[in-house]
């Protein structure tokens, strides 16, 4: 058992035992789990109660218009009129109503007044759902005609073949986002954890020991590597909820419940994550991770106290931000000629990249040139904080100036 | 087991010199002292002995070769300011350092072991180290740097913060390790403890040797003698005076007279004169302490 192998097994085994990882993977986890959930639960609290209505109106319109809205709600009660304006008990008093709906047909067609308890949700719905009536009054074509075709079929394919239809595509960015969030949270954790570590003996003088016996290049790269083997732990636990979790919306479609399954199939509607994605993915974690835990090391060696970890710490997230932010846009415009050009800047790349990898058809050269641009970028941050941690490490005192650290690392 | 080497070795950070043209030489199996005040350059100089500063110039050999990271994992350093993992519990902290210099499992555990109830830390062996007090805290730490039998073990400052009780533990386990065959190189401010430990000395300030050698040795280069008579008589006291360069001294903790003389004064010649003067119950020549030794080399740094 050599010197590296003897730092990363107690590196591994001290970072797989702290409070700090087994709370960041459980908590992750049940985030993943609750991100996945939510839309589905949240779905099926409205399609219980969300989205019961009560009809006002003249029979003669009601009865139609309740043929058309049963595509979106459930119709407590029909009434000829209102004696009052409905409150709340009102709605209560009529199956725990959300909304009141009055249909009156004036000059201009029918017209709808409606009182709900949340007056953001029903304004589009009504007026989508009640459209045929009124093209029926204006033109004198019967309603069920005008209903039956008011809908354009619509079929978007995918010109690079990739995805089947919209649904696959809609359903790849869900999961692109999700995979996205998983690699910034993974990439900071795991770097910050190397950045505490190296905090702790840095400021408890175990360093000088260390030194003593090893090559510091030798310490940084076992710590390194121990962090990110419990940074692939972290993240095979976290996929592996995620999946869980997509299995059980999906169980929901199952069950039948397609309207609390459907609020989360944008996210994890299919699960059709290729082998190629899951490269994609973990190369990506492993250069970008490189990049982050080298320098949060570097800046690490750099303190004397703990309580200076966050005011080195803070211009290292600043890329990370801008790679999540542009990351964001790449989920949308994954082929617009600057997404396109982030995608090779080293730090940001690694979120970008893999974005337009998840959503879109990037040519082959594209990933490896962002990759071997990473890889290098890597190297040479990974030989420059070397520098910087070897002399960093038994520097005492006064924080080093702007001037000292450029000194060193040309040195 | 080798001979350590210094030759000319320099240090300085930025415009600071911490050490110049230091040079002595720790034979194998010897103990050595560095002494010197705070900032003297005792700590860059083992920092340069084990590698982890580079000297400016100079150089720091062990058996003529120069000492790679291959050779320091044969040493041991226990630093001045100490450092441990606070959360490692004693035994795994132990052996961890163990295993860094190659004791490999599960020798590394019975070492720790075996370190633990020499040092008296049975009770401990399961605590992490951050509910342990500075005293044991310091004990775990000797421990880390002498459990893999080093060939070589570097001690800073080794008895600071350590009871009496501890400190004799503590130079109990230096001298088993010495008569293992392990070179000792320590820094102390409480001479009278490393007196008796070490061989060889050298004294450090200003960055630069002030004097070094044997006790004996140091001892046969002190300028003056000193000699003690006993009863205080006037008869005694008038010989005494009459001694060519001869320098009356304060009265130490009992009555005698006492006389700082020059080195090369003849003590058996003037012993003849005393008898010869009166009744003489104590004769003694003192010669000078570590601490007198230390204090004059110091002096002349000033």
């Amino acid at each position: 058992m050599n010197t590296l192998s003897v730092v990363f097994n107690a590196e591994f085994v001290r970072r797989i035992r702290s409070r700090a990882f087994l709370a960041g993977t459980l908590i992750g986890a049940a985030s993943i789990v609750l991100i996945a959930m939510l839309p589905a639960l949240l779905g099926g609290m409205m399609s219980s109660s969300g989205k019961k209505i009560v009809l006002v109106g003249d029979p003669a319109i009601t009865s139609t218009a309740s043929t058309l809205l049963k595509r979106d709600f459930t119709i407590t009660a029909t009434l000829p009129k209102l004696d009052q304006t409905p409150s709340a008990a009102f709605l209560d008093a009529h199956g725990k109503a959300a909304a009141v709906a009055i249909l009156k047909r004036g000059s201009n067609g029918l017209h709808v007044t409606a009182y709900a308890r949340d007056p953001s949700s029903f304004r589009d719905a009504f007026a989508t759902d009640l459209a045929p009536i009124q093209i029926a009054l204006a033109t004198g074509a019967p309603v069920q005609r005008v209903a039956a075709h008011s809908t354009v079929p619509v079929d978007v394919h995918d010109i690079s073949g990739r995805f089947a239809n919209a649904g696959a595509a809609d359903a790849a960015k869900g999961i692109a986002y999700l995979f996205v969030m998983l690699l910034y949270l993974s990439i900071l954790l795991n770097a910050q954890s190397i950045m505490t570590s190296v905090a702790e003996e840095k400021t408890s003088r175990i360093a000088e020991l260390l030194v003593a016996t090893l090559d510091p290049a030798q310490l940084l790269a076992a710590k390194i590597l121990a962090a990110a083997a419990t940074g692939f732990i972290q993240l095979g636990v976290w996929v592996a909820a995620g999946m869980l979790s997509g299995r059980a919306v999906t169980g929901l479609f199952a069950r039948g419940d397609a309207a609390a399954a459907s609020a989360s199939a944008p996210l994890f509607g299919t699960l059709s994550v290729s082998s190629g994605e899951i490269l994609a993915f973990l190369a990506f974690f492993v250069v970008g991770f490189a990049q982050y835990g080298v320098m949060y090391a570097a800046a690490a060696s750099l303190i004397n106290r703990t309580e200076d970890l966050g005011s080195v710490a803070g211009p290292l997230v600043v890329p990370v931000v801008v790679g999540i932010v542009l990351a964001q846009i790449g989920l949308q415009f994954p082929n617009s000629p600057n997404v396109v050009v982030c995608s090779f800047i080293p730090l940001i790349s690694p979120f970008v990249m893999f974005t337009r990898i998840a959503v879109s058809d990037v040519p082959a050269w594209q990933v490896v040139l962002s990759l071997a641009i990473n890889v290098a970028t890597a190297v040479l941050l990974a030989y420059l904080s070397g520098k910087v941690y070897r002399v960093g490490l038994l520097l005492y005192g006064r924080p080093p100036s702007i001037k000292q650290i450029v000194a060193t690392l040309r040195a | 087991m080798g001979t350590l080497v210094l030759s000319n070795v320099a240090r300085s950070f930025g415009d600071v010199v911490a050490v110049r043209d230091v040079s002595f030489s720790v034979p194998a199996g010897s103990t050595f002292g560095l002494l010197g005040p705070n900032g003297a350059g005792k700590t860059t100089t083992m920092r340069m002995i084990l590698g982890i500063l580079i000297p400016d110039s100079g150089s720091v050999t062990w058996n003529g070769a120069p000492v790679d990271l291959h050779v320091r994992r044969r040493f041991g350093y226990l630093p001045e300011e100490r450092g441990l993992y606070g959360k490692l519990k004693v035994r795994e902290q132990i052996a961890y350092f163990g295993r860094l210099h190659g004791v490999m499992p599960p020798d590394d555990v019975a070492r720790a072991d075996a370190w633990i109830e020499r040092l008296g830390l049975q009770q401990y062996a399961e605590r992490p180290c951050a509910e342990l007090s500075k005293g044991n805290q310091q004990k775990v730490q000797v421990a880390c740097a002498a459990l893999h039998d080093p060939e070589l073990l570097v001690l800073d400052e080794p008895f600071s913060g350590l009871d009496p009780v501890n400190a004799e533990t503590l130079l109990e386990a230096l001298r088993e390790l010495k008569a293992a065959g392990t070179s000792l190189i320590l820094s102390s401010h409480q001479m009278w403890q490393i007196e008796d430990l070490c061989e060889s000395f050298c004294v450090i300030a200003g960055g630069t040797v002030r004097a070094r050698g044997t006790l004996r040795e140091l001892r046969a280069d002190w300028p003056t003698r000193i000699v003690e008579v006993e009863p205080v008589a006037a008869s005694l006291r008038g010989v005494l005076d009459a001694t060519p360069g001869a320098k009356p001294l304060a009265e130490a903790d009992r009555p005698a007279l006492a006389y700082e003389l020059p080195a090369d004064a003849d003590t058996a010649e003037l012993l003849r004169r005393l008898v010869a003067a009166g009744d003489v119950t104590r004769f003694e020549r003192v010669d000078p302490s570590l601490r007198d030794i230390y204090l004059r080399a110091i002096g002349a740094a000033a």
